[in-house]
């Protein structure tokens, strides 16, 4: 709630505030935000309404005319943001308003400056006893004894007094004046109350609360004399969803959609009285239906409702739950996943499920009409069910502040709504339940561990045709017996204290920070700009932040690919939160360094020395790929997966790189990421064998085309081993006094001696040795339409013997190791293995346009880009239900960043090299770069890179980086690229 | 009211083919087997084949098609069975009066092609799902049926150049998650394993069915035979290895479900 104080929230300023204060202060225990704008200072404002609120919902004096803001909590006002003028603006403003005194005096109008405030100067036209200090119910008659005073002058008006001012401002050199008046003065000044509306609407949108939520107040919404009403100036364009009111006189009206109530102060404090009841009645929250933020599934289609359940996950990185409907229905599947909790042997590892939080027992087959709405701003789940006995509403969510925690809130008729076991069994699993001191607790075993959840409901039946359900649950993971049950007991009683609007609070905050450093935005692309934020949103879902962070292939959306660990994790996701969120990329880091036994294990089966990351991984770390399995032809297939696609080993330590690179996290470099490196280098060392000739080779394997298997010199594989041997002996030798500079430089000679298949005459390089000589072929010569799978479509024998791939492979090199490939070999590459890639993979169309967009195909990379980020939500796979296409989450913000921004870390420097589609009227990235928030905002004509503290930078056609600073540094589009506006 | 089934009868050997696949639909439709037999030009193999049947032979009169399609509509009838034509060989993928049978009739109709084995039991069913919900709906009832008579109910679906999945990315769990969201959109609650494979539905389909010792498909249709209508019916009468019953859709679009 953003109000203006003098005349809205008190008739003056020597009245009694001490309702206002009383509301306030309640409003914010039960977690509303609440923001004064005014024009004058905190003495004024605090010792007239001397709130003390101690949250969860927060109190801003937006004051000084929008030059300062002051959050108060229980011990008083503490400034938090001041525009402070330069020395030249100062006395600019001074110069400015004595030229218009001197103006106005000329014509006969005695007007004087009568005082200088913070960044403004105010001008009194009407100097008179009488007007001293006029009451805002007098306006009427102020504003008439005004214009008659400028009359008797020969000016029309206000406006035109106003119009004298901005002319004097811009004659001193204020460019940007802001000129108001409230009828007896006219002001000029370096900001207004739009400021203060930017700055708290700005701020509230961080803590996860949009335009839509906010109620703004005022009592001048009109126009005053001809001029902005005062309170109007708040009505900023990023309010534009915002409900506006005015309790004001209002003599001119006021502005298009804003809601005229009247009636001063009494009316503004009962709306805030009303607030306060609905609130202290534990109402369901809103959602800021924004529908570029909000997903929407109206009704159950039984078709396609498993579909709708996993694009509606809320998921908090360590559980995750399907966005199924709180009731039963006979096409629901409600279900809830917690990350890295399997049971199973072997390649039947699979997630385990866990205890259902989330249903009430309400029969949703029986004529009830539901509508969900996902927020992707909050993970904010709202249920909306019309029933015959009246409407019931929910918000759920799987808290981003408290991972582990789940809370619903529920109201409606206390007949369809009626409160239930709090805790339901996953289908088909035997369960242990028991209650400890009035909570309920259940439990799900498994083979490696299992899952403790705890859950308690609270009545409220505020009246009789309505009851109100909270229903609070804690999760833990259940390896060692009872601890678990006390921890989840703990977790759950110390979410109870904080209570409902706490939670809320403080998840919605959470999601707003986590947007805050993440969010990429594309102007002129409202459909692709929403794809983006809903693959942005589930990949922030799916990460825990702490310990270790097991992702699999479907994260926690879904049982699909049995929840098991493939190079999606390391390559694909990783990336994205190792630039906006580095500790969920150090966490999924863990999970890799704690199966480093069983990865030293493996290689030592293998004959092998070092560590050997195993193609599919689960609970322990050992490999849990299938030997065998049927595939869409029914028939049963070899899986050779496990054993030959060995580049995952490269991949890790990629992975690895990827998080030094973006964080410079020492401790892990000569820690856990050493060990990596080393472990890894130590595995291509034994694995690679040298001809008579000295090269080196690695035969039999499988490179990220798993449409060739068995093959030799697979050029993805030997690159990445080269770059993983490089790095390794790179780190080695850089580390004084390091004993295995000998063992570093055998690896360096091994890495030189590795076969790549390039050929420096066509610039290519071959796949693996012999691909040019299989039948070549090319994707529109075999299918009507791409992305086809090709070996489904052909038959796994016609494909192995032809150059049709199924995702990039050599290419994928030119992604992830730029500088490991011969400069300029994209282009051919490109050129040659495109049209030769069915994109089989989910993972090939973002990777595609990274590419396409590095090589200026900007509309081919705009096309891959659209595919990528709509696998999902137009279930293009048909096995969406079965759970989210994480990595090609992954893909679509390396596309954006990677390629179109081209933004990567390179050493200690930040390289930005942007590409902008004609589509897009701006693209805007920020990431986290050692530390540093920088954000790169490109435009067709120009770009700006900002940074909160000084971050070297790599620019293109600038020889050194430069530094960027806070002010940051602006690019100007020239014909050779880019160059630095100076 | 009890239902029957008709297994119509000409006076041929294969009236006994027909006779016991009868049996075997009439136990899948839990209703009773009346055999029928049309006179034309005589009925003395019809009549020892009832007999051996252990059925008492009802005979009626008129031109066959219209005498069989008026018998079929009666409200007591669930199904119908009838021989695919008089002999092995033909150009056409059954005879005349089977096929004008078949287009007629708004019941299901059983096909038994000449030279097929007398089943004693029926033990597997093969029911091929394109994918769309007027085909899944009108099958629904068949494959609930089956399930109760324990029979093994096979739910195959042919994916073909249009309907492949356009990625793939790990076929051994892909397969899996798109089989499992197929049935459960297809057949939610039946007990019914499913099969995929590749290829022209037409062929694949009577091919799959032989290889897995069908003893009988059941397939939907629009009961229309013009050409580029009904393939994979044509085919399967044409081959006429399995018998094959087919289910009118009665409304509803054709819209892909999958």
């Amino acid at each position: 709630m953003v109000f203006d104080w003098d005349g809205t929230a008190v008739p003056d300023r020597g009245a009694d505030a001490t309702g206002v204060r009383d509301v306030v202060e309640g409003l914010s225990g039960l977690g509303m935000d609440v923001a004064v704008v005014s024009g004058t200072h905190v003495e004024n404002i605090d010792g007239q309404l001397r709130a003390r609120p101690s949250g969860p919902g927060r109190l801003h004096l937006c004051l000084n005319r929008g030059s300062e803001v002051f959050v108060v909590d229980s011990v008083g006002p503490r400034c938090v943001y001041r525009r402070v003028a330069s020395p030249a603006e100062d006395a600019a403003l001074t110069a400015a308003a004595e030229l218009v005194v001197d103006r106005l005096r000329a014509r006969g109008l005695d007007a004087r400056i009568v005082s200088a405030r913070l960044n403004r100067r105010k001008i009194d036209l009407i100097p008179e006893p009488e007007w001293s200090d006029p009451p805002k119910a007098r306006i009427e008659e102020l504003l008439l004894a005004v214009e008659e005073r400028l009359h008797r002058c020969g000016f029309d008006g206000l406006p035109e007094v106003a119009a004298a001012a901005e002319v004097a401002a811009a004659e001193v050199g204020l460019s940007d004046a802001r000129v108001t008046s409230d009828a007896k003065h006219v002001e000029i000044g370096l900001t207004d109350k739009s400021d203060s509306a930017r700055w708290i609407l700005d701020d509230l949108w961080r803590r996860g609360i949009g335009p839509g939520l906010v109620l703004i107040i005022g009592d001048e919404m009109g126009s005053l004399g001809g001029l902005p009403g005062s309170d109007s100036l708040m009505l900023v364009p990023e309010a534009r969803r915002s409900t506006a009111v005015s309790v004001g006189v209002e003599p001119a009206g006021v502005l298009p959609g804003v809601i005229w109530l009247g009636g001063g102060p009494a009316t503004f404090l009962s709306l805030l009285e009303d607030q306060l009841r609905r609130r202290a009645q534990g109402s369901v929250p809103q959602l800021d239906e924004d529908p570029a933020w909000i997903l929407t599934v109206e009704g159950l289609d039984p078709q396609l409702e498993r579909v709708h359940e996993a694009l509606l996950t809320i998921a908090d990185g360590r559980i995750g739950t399907s966005g199924s409907p709180l009731g039963a229905h006979p096409s629901a599947t409600p279900a809830v996943l917690a990350a890295g909790l399997y049971d199973g042997e072997g390649p039947e590892e699979q997630l385990l499920p866990g205890p259902v939080w989330n249903q009430l027992p309400i029969d949703l087959d029986s004529g009830i009409v539901v509508r969900r709405m996902l927020d992707l701003r909050t993970g904010v789940l709202r249920h909306e069910m019309d029933t015959a006995a009246g409407p019931m509403h929910a918000v759920s969510l799987s808290s981003l502040s408290r991972p582990g925690c789940v809370v619903l809130r529920v109201q409606g008729p206390p007949r369809p709504l009626v409160p239930g076991p709090s805790l339901v069994p996953p289908p088909g699993r035997d369960v242990e339940v028991g209650e400890t001191d009035g909570t309920d607790w259940m439990r799900v075993g498994g083979s490696h561990g299992g899952v403790v959840a705890v859950a308690i409901d609270t009545e409220r039946r505020d009246r009789v045709e309505c009851l109100t359900l909270d229903r609070l649950g804690a999760y833990e993971p259940d390896s060692d017996g009872k601890s678990s049950l006390d921890a989840a007991l703990r977790s759950l009683g110390e979410a109870g204290r904080r209570g409902f609007d706490h939670l809320l609070v403080d998840h919605r905050a959470a999601w707003g920070g986590r947007w805050e450093q993440a969010e990429v935005v594309i102007e002129g692309d409202p459909e692709l700009q929403k794809a983006i934020r809903f693959a942005l949103f589930h990949l922030m879902a799916s990460v825990a932040d702490s310990e270790e962070a097991s992702v699999g292939a479907r994260g926690l959306t879904g049982p699909g690919y049995r929840g098991h660990v493939f190079w999606d994790s390391d390559v694909f996701v990783l990336p994205f939160v190792a630039a906006t969120h580095p500790r969920s990329a150090r966490a999924m880091l863990e999970y890799r360094i704690r199966r480093l036994p069983a990865a030293r294990e493996a290689a030592v089966a293998a004959g092998c020395a070092g560590a050997r990351f195993p193609w599919e991984s689960a609970g322990t770390g050992v490999d849990v790929t299938p030997r065998l399995a049927r595939d869409h032809t029914g028939r049963a297939r070899a899986i050779r997966t496990g054993q030959q696609e060995e580049h995952v080993v490269a991949d890790v330590v990629w992975a690895a790189a990827c998080y030094l690179d973006w964080s410079g996290d020492q401790a892990f470099a000569s820690g856990p990421g050493r060990e990596l490196l080393v472990e890894t280098a130590r595995y291509w060392a034994s694995r690679i064998r040298r001809d008579e000739k000295g090269r080196g080779h690695i035969y039999g394997v499988i490179g990220p085309d798993e449409y060739h298997e068995t093959v030799d010199d697979d050029a993805f594989t030997n690159v990445m081993a080269r770059w993983n041997l490089r790095r390794a002996a790179r780190v080695v030798t850089d580390d004084p006094g390091e004993s295995m500079r000998g063992e570093a430089g055998r690896w360096l000679e091994l890495a030189d001696s590795l076969v790549d298949g390039f050929d420096p005459n066509t610039g290519l390089y071959e796949q693996f040795a012999g691909f040019f000589e299989l039948e070549p072929l090319v994707i529109r010569d075999l299918a009507r339409r791409r992305p086809v799978a090709a070996d489904l479509l052909l038959g796994a024998e016609r494909v192995r013997g032809a150059q049709v791939i199924k995702q990039a492979d050599v290419l994928m090199l030119h992604h992830m190791v730029p500088d490991e490939v011969a400069p300029g070999s994209l282009v051919p590459n490109l050129d040659f293995y495109e049209p030769r890639t069915a994109h089989g993979s989910s993972l090939s169309p973002g990777v595609h346009a990274a590419l396409f967009a590095r090589v200026g195909r900007l509309e081919e990379a705009v096309d891959a880009l659209r595919l990528a980020a709509r696998i999902d939500l137009d279930d293009l796979t048909g096995t969406t239900a079965s759970g989210l296409h994480l990595a090609a989450m992954g893909s679509v913000w390396q596309a954006l960043a990677y390629g179109f921004a081209g933004i990567r870390p390179h050493g200690g420097v930040l390289q930005v090299d942007p590409r902008l589609p004609e589509a897009w009227s701006a693209l805007e990235i920020p990431v986290l770069f050692r530390g540093r928030r920088i954000r790169v905002r490109v435009e067709p004509a120009r770009a700006t890179i900002e940074a909160d503290g000084p971050a070297e930078i790599e620019l293109p056609g600038v020889p050194v980086p430069t530094t960027v600073e806070s002010a940051g540094v602006r690019l100007r589009r020239s014909r050779e690229g880019w160059e630095v506006e100076t | 009211m009890m239902r029957k089934v008709i297994a119509a009868i000409d006076d041929t050997a294969a009236a006994r083919s027909v006779l016991a696949t009868g049996r075997l639909v009439a136990e899948l439709f839990e209703a009773s087997l009346e055999a029928v037999h049309v006179r034309d030009d005589g009925a003395r193999t019809a009549r020892t084949a009832a007999a051996v049947a252990g059925l008492q032979l009802r005979e009626v009169d008129g031109p066959v098609v219209d005498a069989l399609v008026l018998e079929a509509r009666a409200s007591e009838v669930a199904a119908l069975t009838l021989g695919a034509r008089a002999t092995p060989a033909g150009r056409r993928p059954a005879g005349h009066v089977a096929l004008e049978v078949i287009t007629a009739v708004p019941r299901p109709v059983a096909v038994v092609p000449p030279d097929v084995r007398p089943q004693r039991d029926l033990r597997r069913l093969v029911v091929p799902l394109n994918g769309t919900w007027a085909t899944a709906n009108a099958l629904a009832g068949v494959i609930e049926l089956a399930c109760r008579c324990d029979l093994d109910v096979v739910i195959l679906h042919v994916l073909d150049e249009e309907s492949l999945p356009p990625f793939s990315d790990q076929p051994h769990h892909e397969a899996e998650a798109w089989l499992r969201e197929f049935m459960a959109r297809q057949c939610p609650a039946a007990a019914a394993r499913a099969e995929l494979r590749v290829g022209v539905p037409a062929h694949a389909v009577e091919a799959t069915a032989v290889e897995m010792g069908a003893d009988l498909i059941a397939l939907s249709w629009s009961q229309e035979l013009a050409p580029g209508r009904a393939a994979v019916v044509r085919e399967v009468l044409e081959r006429g290895r399995i018998p094959v019953l087919l289910v009118p859709i009665r409304q509803g679009n054709s819209e892909r479900a999958p």
